[in-house]
């Protein structure tokens, strides 16, 4: 038997009991390489039969984990490949055909959210990608359960401009189709540079063409856990404080090794990633702004938020690369204002404007996630704003993303609730500065410079 | 093959608690292996190691029968598979 002494038990138990320490997803990635068949009705069946083949399992593996352990595993979900790369038609119903098989085949083995209605443009559309991106507005406003992802951009290609202009005429569509609730559709869609291709978090999840036939990948979570650490040691040099810090994650994520490991050999699948985010929740003390708030700053958002952000965002990933080997995904701290309570607070009261995220955004992930903008945001308003947060990616060789929602009908300082895990925030300032003769200039802003990086 | 939980109970103090506990743990068939038990102003803290056979009991089962225990004595129980700890815990 292996000694365990009764302190780190009852550590356990504290964790899971009062902090919130869960499993945020587990995502099964699933292969649809195989499963073009020429016309869309056939794909669209064979797509359906694949993931219930899969998945159909997925749900019912995790709560028998759940029991096991203790441990809550809050989201169970599936990714695919990008669709664009499988149903290979130029027609824009054919994708809107497939959104719904996706939707039911989500609905059928008991999950919220499935990820990969996608298509990889950083460089260049197909006819395909096209039509895919045609087909966004009406893939997610009529299903439930589908999410959508775009990578415009990335180190090697660049950004394609064309792709984010496209893309920002698209969310203003998602915007007015789901208006009645206040643009919910547009929280389903993400744009991206540098996309994993082994993301296990919504929405922006997808199952690369590298993956294999099909793989489970864990994303651990617990911001309350490291709040209370930090909180625990408000005399703690930056130094002791990292050093806390990769501690507790260490410890989070071989909670989230345990499961992937278990889960992957229940459902026959390939143990993919464990990802190293801290991800928040609207729960109270579920958040990643609690904890630099915990660090000395009066509100997120302070001058030293950054600063506070990269040493929290540094020590998770090396306390959590101790953990596991498999790492992966985003691994990083998320920063979703309308997800997490005092975030979104703090846009509220002014101490967390968009280009304060924006600097928090080149030192973790995710980017400008979660932010409500007015309903009436300019098409290129929202461009500019989702080239900005493609370019601190490409610079700075990493993933970054925009979760951008312009809410219909809705004006600076109005509150809109998003309703479930999806929080609640303010409307927020975007500069009304014109900048339609920059982003409407067309192409590509061309790869940059991998040497000479200051 | 042998399936080890433990279990921790937590709660304000009173008489007979780790009796209670035991005797749920040995009414599904399972056995004690070790047990620490504290009492600090007026908290009682106790874990147990816990083993069954398969087709003993089940984790759930033993969930069942002691999260009902603890509704009637006032205490927080919880049933875990070790490895958890391990995991946790060691390299």
């Amino acid at each position: 038997m292996v000694f365990i002494t009764a302190q780190e038990i009852l550590e356990t138990v504290t964790m899971i009991r009062s902090e919130n320490l869960d499993v945020r997803a587990v995502t099964m990635g699933i292969s649809l390489g195989d499963c073009a068949a020429g016309d869309s009705r056939r794909t669209a069946e064979r797509v359906h039969a694949k993931i219930v083949r899969h998945a159909g399992r997925l749900v019912e593996a995790a709560d028998e984990l759940q029991e096991k352990y203790g441990v809550p595993i809050v989201n169970k979900r599936v990714s695919v490949t990008p669709i664009a790369d499988v149903v290979g038609s130029d027609d824009p119903t054919a994708y809107v055909e497939v959104a719904h098989a996706l939707d039911a085949a989500a609905d059928e083995i008991g999950i919220d959210f499935l990820g990969g209605f996608s298509a990889l443009v950083q460089k260049g559309f197909t006819r395909g990608d096209a039509a895919l991106i045609e087909a966004i507005p009406d893939a997610i406003g009529g299903t439930r359960r589908v999410c959508s992802s775009v990578n415009v951009a990335s180190t090697r290609a660049g950004i394609n401009m064309d792709a984010v202009l496209r893309m920002a005429e698209v969310l203003l569509a998602v915007s007015k189709r789901t208006a009645d609730q206040d643009s919910i559709g547009c929280a389903k869609i993400v744009v991206f540079c540098n996309a994993p291709e082994d993301n296990p978090f919504m929405a922006g999840a997808m199952h690369g063409s590298g993956e294999a036939e099909a793989s489970i990948n864990v994303a651990i979570s617990g911001p309350g856990v490291v709040r209370n650490v930090v909180a625990a040691n408000p005399q703690a040099s930056f130094i002791e404080l990292a050093d806390l810090i990769k501690r507790t994650t260490f410890k989070i994520t071989r909670v989230g090794e345990l499961i992937a490991r278990e889960a992957s050999q229940m459902l026959g699948a390939e143990l993919g990633i464990i990802d190293l985010s801290l991800a928040p929740t609207p729960a109270v003390g579920d958040s990643i702004a609690e904890i630099l708030e915990s660090m000395g700053l009066e509100s997120v958002g302070a001058p030293g938020t950054t600063a506070a952000l990269a040493m929290l965002n540094d020590a998770v990933k090396k306390g959590g690369t101790m953990a596991t080997s498999s790492t992966g995904g985003l691994s990083g701290a998320f920063i979703p204002v309308s997800e997490d309570k005092a975030m979104a607070r703090a846009a509220a009261d002014g101490n967390l404007p968009i280009e304060k995220l924006e600097a928090m955004t080149a030192v973790c992930s995710l980017g400008l996630d979660m932010i409500v903008v007015p309903g009436d945001i300019s098409r290129d308003a929202l461009a500019g704003t989702m080239a900005d947060v493609m370019a601190i990616g490409m610079i700075n060789s990493k993933t970054t993303g925009a979760r951008l929602i312009p809410a219909a009908g809705k004006q600076l300082g109005d509150w809109v609730t998003l309703g479930g895990l999806f929080g609640e925030g303010p409307v927020m300032k975007i500069s009304t500065a014109g900048n339609s003769a920059f982003v409407r200039r067309g192409g590509r802003i061309p790869a940059p410079l991998q040497s000479l990086t200051n | 093959m042998r399936t080890t939980v433990i279990v921790t109970a937590l709660g304000p103090d009173s008489h007979g608690l780790l009796a209670k506990v035991a005797t749920t743990i040995a009414d599904q068939n399972a056995n004690v292996d070790d047990v620490s038990q504290t009492v600090a102003n007026g908290m009682f803290t106790m874990i147990m190691f816990v083993s069954f056979d398969q087709g003993e009991t089940t984790i759930a089962e033993l969930k069942d029968a002691l999260e009902a225990t603890g509704e009637q004595v006032g205490l927080q129980i919880h049933v875990q598979h070790e490895n958890i700890f391990k995991f946790m815990h060691r390299i």
